[in-house]
């Protein structure tokens, strides 16, 4: 065909629906998530805690057939909230570890090329445009916290019975909603550094800052002015309170749960806030 | 040769400092710098606040009352106790508070809120039904006792985070950031031997860092100062080494920012992404307790924790894995631990100048 003949015809093919085409960001995404071979290898190093307290789990009931260990009497781990909230310290450690190194060149590769006029000349809307990357974070982060924490809640159901799975099944709300929260702050965090900071590596840099400077400052308010508000301001502690009202942990924590809850809920609303600034098709230049 | 080199690392230094002191991407760093110097101004002026409410407190007493009066006071004594004692309360307010008599029932109980002071200790009590339900109690800082916070804030908060996370930024920056705004070649197209390039760059990376820090050290021990009078200060300056410690505390800093320069100038060189290296020389520096004598040496923290003017005693509470990642179990002596700081930031540097001799730029894969 001539070049002059041809003009524009939209596509006529089938099209994505509405309520899943944020899932098309986080196809592309995964890809290049796993290209580089230290990322896979370090979600595989993710696992390989879960993997151990699966170990843990299955050992705990099958060693009374060892006879060099029959001697103990009972159980030599007592798999319960405090097992499970272990699980979650260690799992939420490798999240954030990964996340500062994904969640910078989520949307900063983006921004910094002019590529976002791009997605949002397509029918996909700024909030859609949010979910997908946010998607991404979201799911990785899932297969390596929640996700295997329930498969070791159902391996000890099955193990120990239904009754106990009942009996227990609050651990397994605590175990998603704990991980949620942690996923959520850490995706909202990294996305909206990654959208302010544009240079990827920065991003990171400033993300691992965040937690560490945040949890350090905190503490040192604590120290000079004599309270315990400084906790306000670490995110890590603000989480882990939340944790340990879900788990059910004995002790008195340093701020109550709902103080917690709400400061969490401002800090991630006001990423929300900075994210939505950022994500524009055009930005003006005055 | 030599003042060829000098001409040239003065040139690098002239050129670097708009790059580090007033770069854009930088900015951060000054708040990181500031924000333990607005905690203490914040500090001094509550604690300034407080004082003169007691003082006020103090010209309305009935009676002059000393430290033993106020401790004497117990709960459920009566209120004619209280005033036989203390004499009648300078500040007194009255409020009525709810309290469960049943499940669904309540009682509403005026309670009276009486406040003492001494000058520099409060009591504050609760009276309910003519009998004293509760007690809280308030002293005012001493000099001695905001020192020993400010050692801890100092080795725990300003040390491993605030001058770790600056200089991460700013010696990081000098190569990365060069790399990022593609303007790297322009150097290497000079001609300036690589060492010099290295070396004009980080001391120019040194004076930002040396200034911005040293600068935050001293105004938070200024900031720290402003509550006290000035006789309390020129005490503490005079007779309690309060000069010594200001000394200490800054030659800590610089010496901080001189072996953190050179550990991440020559990361900088090495890595492309800065959250590998700072993950590993801060769990490398969180452990440097538990390394074996000959690796502890390897480490920043070894020497400016032996530096620092006060040892730091634990809280009891603290969990284990905590405190032995906080304890420094054998300080050395300080010529030792300058000596060997500085030696171990040449060895880096001259590692780093071994690399940067082969630096090769291809800006694409950043």
């Amino acid at each position: 065909m001539a070049v002059y003949k041809r003009s524009y015809r939209p596509y006529s093919g089938e099209t994505t629906p509405v309520w899943s085409r944020f899932l098309v960001l986080y196809r592309f995404s995964r890809r290049n998530l796993f290209r580089s071979k230290v990322q896979t290898v370090f979600f595989v190093i993710c696992l390989f805690f879960p993997l151990l307290c699966l170990l843990g789990i299955y050992a705990n009931s099958h060693l009374n057939a060892i006879t060099f260990l029959s001697r103990s009497t009972g159980p030599f781990l007592d798999v319960n909230g405090r097992f499970f909230s272990i699980y979650l310290d260690v799992q939420a450690a490798f999240a954030f570890l990964l996340t500062a190194f994904i969640g910078p060149g989520l949307v900063s590769p983006d921004l910094a090329n002019g590529a976002l006029t791009l997605y949002l000349c397509r029918p996909l809307s700024r909030t859609e445009y949010v979910l997908g990357k946010i998607s991404v974070l979201f799911i990785t982060l899932s297969w390596m916290t929640w996700v295997p924490g329930l498969v070791l809640f159902f391996v000890q159901a099955s193990i120990s019975g239904w009754q106990w799975m009942w009996d227990n099944l609050w651990i397994a709300g605590a175990i998603v909603l704990g991980s949620l929260v942690w996923i959520a702050v850490l995706s909202l965090a990294a996305l909206a550094l990654s959208a302010w900071v544009r240079w990827r590596i920065v991003a990171g840099a400033l993300l691992l800052g965040l937690f560490f400077f945040g949890a350090g400052f905190g503490r040192a308010i604590n120290a000079v002015l004599r309270t315990q508000q400084g906790y306000l301001i670490d995110l890590s502690q603000l989480v882990s309170i939340i944790w340990h009202d879900l788990f059910r942990d004995a002790g008195e924590p340093p701020l109550s749960v709902s103080e917690a809850w709400i400061a969490l809920l401002a800090f991630t609303s006001f990423c929300l806030y900075l994210l939505m600034r950022k994500i524009r098709a055009n930005e003006v230049v005055r | 040769m030599n003042s060829l080199f000098w001409t040239q690392i003065s040139a690098i230094v002239r050129i670097e400092m708009k790059k580090t002191f007033f770069a854009k991407r930088g900015l951060w760093i000054y708040l990181l710098a500031l924000a333990p110097v607005a905690l203490f101004f914040t500090h001094s002026m509550v604690e300034i606040h407080e004082h003169g409410a007691r003082r006020q407190m103090v010209q309305k007493s009935a009676r002059q009352l000393t430290e033993r009066d106020l401790f004497s006071i117990g709960i459920g004594m009566s209120r004619e106790d209280v005033i036989a004692r203390l004499g009648e309360p300078p500040v007194s307010r009255t409020r009525n508070r709810r309290m469960r008599t049943g499940r669904h029932s309540s009682i509403i109980v005026p309670t009276e809120i009486m406040s003492y002071s001494d000058g520099n200790n409060e009591l504050v009590l609760a009276v309910q039904n003519g009998a004293v339900t509760g007690i809280q109690k308030a002293s005012g800082i001493s000099l001695g006792q905001d020192s020993y916070v400010f050692a801890g804030v100092f080795q725990f908060f300003f040390l491993r985070l605030a001058i770790f996370f600056g200089c991460l930024g700013i010696f990081m920056n000098l190569f990365r950031g060069e790399m990022l705004d593609k303007s790297l070649h322009f150097y290497l197209l000079t001609p300036v031997r690589r060492e010099i390039l290295m070396i004009g760059k980080y001391l120019a990376g040194l004076l930002a860092a040396t200034v911005i820090f040293s600068t935050s050290t001293a105004l938070q021990f200024i900031a720290l100062l402003l509550q006290f009078d000035a006789a309390v200060i020129a005490q503490y300056m005079d007779q309690n080494h309060g000069l010594a410690q200001m000394a200490a505390y800054l030659g800590v800093t610089v010496l901080a920012c001189i072996g953190y320069g050179s550990i991440f100038l020559a990361a900088g060189l090495l890595f492309r992404n800065p959250i590998v290296p700072a993950a590993a020389v801060l769990i490398w520096e969180a452990a440097n307790p538990v390394l074996p004598a000959l690796l502890k040496k390897f480490s920043i923290i070894y020497y400016l924790k032996s530096l620092c003017p006060f040892e730091i005693t634990l809280d009891p509470g603290m969990p284990p894995l905590f405190a032995l990642l906080a304890s420094n179990p054998e300080p050395i002596s300080r010529y030792i631990a300058i000596f060997g700081l500085l030696a171990v930031s040449i060895l880096v540097l001259l590692a780093a100048s071994k690399r940067v001799r082969r630096l090769e730029i291809n800006y694409s894969a950043d």
